[in-house]
């Protein structure tokens, strides 16, 4: 989960990463009790990279400009999202710009600093220099990443010295990266953070009570919650498909959908259960990762097929019989909840469903199943193997009932 | 890496993971010599039919010598569960919790690294010797003792790849998952050195999924290093990029902005390259491996 830039520089603020003097903008009007001097740099405040190219930063050098600037960028999408918040901040003669970030490289299992004057971004690698911090941080690493891209004095010492608090920003906090893009140098070798990026780590979200509440605020929120991908722990979208997966194990995921492509179906979506998503600030249920997951799938109008994978076991099994009946019987209308953004209308009828189960542990599940069969054997298929459950959804999706 | 049936095995924690059926397997099905649980502040009760203490030191003073651990706490309790083992001198952690913080996974590794500790995990149902020993959930019902070996980054798939295997009739020599969270314990190609010189072992099936880079070290690895056949599965040749597969953060896509790090297609031309074949479907690794294994 990324954080957006003015969350990134109240961050840097508390622990003493110097940043200009700030002001966040919820409205243009906002402008006229603007406490910083003019001239000021407008940001739209956006998940998207590259705002700057497509007109998401202005300078203004009046209130009247600045409020008009405002105005435009608020009604400005940037990667389909417009902006709830703009940052307006005094503006700054770098000098130099140094690009500098702390990163957790999961091929050596290690976090490695970063760092680097003059960055060519046709071949960063190039001149980029790095430390991986083996063992436990001390600013000693910081110095080495500052001596390596050639900065000697004082200047060592202020750039190593934002290197540590970084570190320990990313150390708290739980996070995959935090970068300073760019670090201003003045002409008196003074250095400011002029635009930063923070990506939380998804997985440690829950055990920091204020990261959590941004994402659950996000979680709410229909139009970053789809750009952060936060709803469900989801392997794919295809807004042409029409069959939902749903399986607990990313391979097992992945497995099924490639098969499904393979028997000539179009899967949708694939939905994974091993675990809690990411939205989740409780500890969920497999039960209740289950009742979502069908929701979620029956409200995209364009699956009509319900593909789940089940091998080997799963926690709650019990619960299972009951969980498929309860969706069965579902009443549409009940599905508004978990309607897309992009679709504003309920689907005409609820997907029927392939269960595939292999495992010994479900064989008593599969018996209570049975009698769900029985009332509703045109709605709900029920196969052991893989391959048969693959081919039975498929044919389902290209059934006359369907075709439109 | 000590897999002798009589080996003495802790569970810490209980999970929704894990549950009385595969506790059950373990100890009645497999003869895993499960001794007790842990579970911070219910110590002195009996759960799954297991006897329960508060701390792992007390289990040891009553048991002796631990070899083994399976932790399935919750994923915030990881790394204080590990270290308690290994304060307890217990060199065999199994991780099953999913979505333990990477971070805390470094500090863990910090400390193991260096020492005869191995880890397996995060995210991993464990290790299973068919007809030997099970160690972890992995469901034994796909298993049938055999020489061919899996070591998979996934779990449900992992017995996909299996029960293929045993409905073809080739039999399995171990079956490790070593876990899909994005920082695990023990790499491939740690496992894959176990197995090229494990005496039971003939050929090895290596299952992997897009994210990270592990499948690309450990084809460089099988080619310079391993004498044994080997047939690799990469889930989702056809499955659409997708951003979160939790192993972005790296060096590679920070620095190269490499759209195409971690993804299927790169994994896949790597074994091509390193002339490893690759089933497309887990149905074609039989054949796969029996054309292999006549080489």
């Amino acid at each position: 989960m990324d954080l957006l830039e003015y969350q990134v520089k109240e961050w840097f603020n508390k622990i003493g990463i110097p940043v200009l003097p700030s002001q966040r903008i919820d409205h243009p009007t906002d402008l006229k009790r603007l406490k910083i001097p003019y001239p000021i740099v407008l940001k739209s405040q956006v998940y998207a990279n590259d705002r700057s190219q497509v007109g998401g930063v202005k300078i203004a050098e009046t209130t009247i400009d600045a409020i008009a600037a405002a105005q435009s960028i608020f009604s400005l999408p940037i990667g389909g999202e417009l902006p709830k918040v703009l940052l307006a901040e005094s503006k700054y003669n770098a000098q130099e710009e140094f690009y500098l970030a702390v990163v957790l490289d999961t091929v050596i299992s290690r976090p490695v600093l970063l760092g680097c004057r003059y960055i060519d971004w046709q071949s960063p690698g190039e001149n980029m220099q790095y430390v991986v911090v083996e063992q436990e941080f001390s600013p000693f690493y910081a110095r080495r990443l500052a001596y390596l891209m050639g900065l000697r004095g004082g200047l060592m010492q202020s750039v190593s010295d934002i290197v540590t608090k970084m570190y320990h920003l990313f150390l708290h906090k739980d996070l995959d990266l935090v970068e300073i893009n760019p670090l201003g140098v003045s002409s008196s070798c003074q250095v400011m953070t002029l635009n930063g990026k923070i990506r939380v780590n998804e997985r440690a979200i829950n055990r920091h009570p204020d990261i959590a509440d941004i994402a659950s605020k996000i979680a709410r929120d229909p139009g970053s919650k789809r750009i952060n991908g936060m709803l469900v722990d989801m392997l794919g979208r295809n807004n042409q498909g029409e069959i939902g997966i749903l399986a607990n194990g990313t391979g097992s995921a992945l497995t099924t959908w490639d098969a499904v492509v393979a028997a000539g179906g179009k899967p949708a979506v694939s939905l994974n259960l091993r675990h809690s998503w990411l939205n989740h600030t409780e500890p969920t249920k497999f039960s209740q990762r289950m009742e979502t997951g069908l929701r979620v799938l029956a409200a995209d109008r364009n699956i009509q097929v319900i593909l789940i994978n089940l091998l080997g076991t799963i926690p709650e099994l019990s619960e299972v019989p009951r969980v498929m009946t309860d969706f069965m019987a579902l009443q549409l209308e009940e599905l508004r909840w978990f309607l897309n953004t992009s679709q504003k209308t309920l689907p005409q009828r609820l997907p029927k469903i392939v269960m595939r189960l292999a495992g010994n542990d479900f064989q008593v599940a599969r018996k209570s199943l049975l009698s769900i069969l029985q009332v509703q054997s045109e709605n709900f298929i029920l196969v052991e193997n893989l391959d048969v459950a693959v081919k039975e959804a498929v044919s389902l999706t290209k059934s006359p009932v369907y075709r439109k | 890496m000590n897999l002798k049936p009589d080996s003495k095995v802790l569970i810490q924690g209980f999970s929704e993971l894990i549950s009385t059926t595969h506790i059950d397997q373990m100890k009645s099905y497999y003869g895993t010599n499960l001794v007790a649980g842990v579970d911070p502040g219910h110590g002195g009760i009996m759960a799954h039919n297991l006897p329960v203490f508060d701390l792992v030191e007390e289990v040891v003073s009553s048991f002796g010598t631990i070899d083994t651990t399976i932790i399935s706490v919750h994923p915030y309790q990881v790394l204080d569960a590990a270290l308690e083992a290994i304060a307890a001198n217990i060199s065999q952690i199994i991780i099953i919790s999913p979505g333990v913080p990477p971070l805390d996974m470094v500090t863990l590794l910090r400390k193991t690294e260096n020492h005869e500790i191995l880890i397996v995990g995060p995210n991993s149902p464990g290790i299973i010797v068919p007809g030997k020993i099970l160690l972890g959930i992995q469901p034994s019902e796909f298993y049938t003792p055999g020489n061919v070996s899996i070591v998979s980054r996934s779990s449900t798939l992992t017995y996909e790849v299996a029960w293929e295997l045993t409905k073809s009739g080739l039999g399995q020599s171990i079956s490790v998952s070593i876990g899909s969270d994005a920082i695990v314990g023990s790499s491939f190609s740690q496992w894959l050195q176990i197995l090229d010189e494990d005496e039971n072992t003939e050929a090895i099936v290596l299952v992997g999924q897009p994210g990270g880079e592990s499948e690309e070290v450990a084809a460089k690895y099988i080619s310079t290093a391993i004498d044994k056949p080997v047939v690799a599965y990469i889930a989702g040749r056809h499955a659409p990029p997708s951003k979160s597969w939790h192993h972005s953060g790296n060096f590679a896509t920070v620095v190269k902005r490499d759209p195409d790090f971690g993804s299927v297609s790169t994994k896949l031309s790597t074994f091509s390259n390193a002339q490893i074949p690759v089933a497309q479907y887990p149905q074609q690794i039989p054949q796969l491996l029996i054309k292999a294994m006549k080489c």
